[in-house]
């Protein structure tokens, strides 16, 4: 084997790899994203306590596990099966940090930190998540996420300015989300 | 003193055999239809490529009936997985020690 063969085989398993990991990883990062910006925006719109929580609590979990099953049949459909056990786990992970920041602001009584703790932490989990999944779409979701926190504190929105912020960046991940699927379906096909 | 190519694995280090394991090796299992799609290659050639793999041990391929059609789901073993490491390791080290010696 020569140089220019090994550098070749070398790149075309990387491309392979790389591909691989892109079809199967797809729905699975829907899941996580739209499971967690639910609890994110519960803190944000300081709608716990409200009717509209119900919006946050029952839409979310009810569109994550659509999105979960839409997953499973397609990772058996695809061809190429996946495990979904790491985006679940990143999942819980970042529930259970957004859940401790709110908790760690109550406890210690700095209502900003419960308030808009939760979102800074989701933004991060999400930039983590870009960065091991090296995607470019959840990195600017993650942006997107941390942008719509600063605008919510820097200018002091209203309870329903900030709702529409958030109605947007769902719209924007569940556009980003479902043209990243349609691709991903087109190459699948 | 062994020369560092003798290294390499003759049955994986063919282009299409690589690909294979490198698919295999990110996902649980992947169906014959899958790789031969992602990998651009014929039904026939990619069967004897998973002949030459199965028979080192690197995968495992399983037939059977879904939803009334046929597949072949393939796995990559232990083996499999510690083989392609070690492989890409070896000609990455390969091609840094052809880079400088050009520089040299």
């Amino acid at each position: 084997m020569n140089a220019d063969e090994a550098r070749e085989s070398l790149a075309f398993s990387e491309y392979a790899r790389k591909r691989a990991r892109e079809d199967m990883g797809r729905p699975w990062l829907a899941l996580v994203l739209l499971a967690t910006l639910s609890v994110a925006s519960l803190s944000l719109t300081g709608a716990a306590t409200s009717p509209t929580a119900l919006f946050w609590v029952f839409v979310g979990p009810v569109g994550a596990g659509t999105i979960a099953l839409y997953a499973y049949r397609r990772s058996r459909s695809s061809g190429l099966e996946s495990s979904p056990l790491p985006y679940l786990a990143v999942t819980v992970g970042i529930l259970i940090l957004t859940y401790a920041a709110g908790k760690f602001g109550f406890a210690f009584g700095i209502p900003a930190v419960a308030r808009f703790g939760p979102a800074f932490v989701a933004a991060a989990g999400y930039f983590a998540l870009a960065w091991i999944e090296r995607s470019w779409m959840v990195a600017a979701i993650s942006f997107a996420l941390l942008a719509v926190t600063v605008a919510i504190i820097g200018f002091d929105l209203s309870s329903q300015q900030s709702k529409a912020l958030l109605f947007g960046l769902y719209g924007i991940t569940l556009v980003a989300v479902g043209l990243s699927m349609r691709a991903g379906r087109r190459q699948l096909l | 003193m062994t020369h560092p190519s003798s290294a390499l694995d003759d049955t994986i280090h063919q282009r299409v055999r690589l690909g294979i394991l490198a698919v295999l090796s990110e996902s649980r299992r992947a169906d014959f239809g899958y790789l031969k799609e992602i990998l651009e290659v014929t039904a026939g050639n990619l069967s004897q490529h998973l002949a030459i793999l199965e028979e080192a041990g690197h995968i495992q391929i399983a037939k059977g009936i879904e939803d009334r059609r046929s597949r072949t789901w393939i796995t990559v073993t232990r083996k499999g997985r510690a083989a392609l490491a070690a492989e890409v390791a070896t000609m990455k080290a390969l091609l840094e020690g052809i880079g400088a010696a050009q520089r040299a």
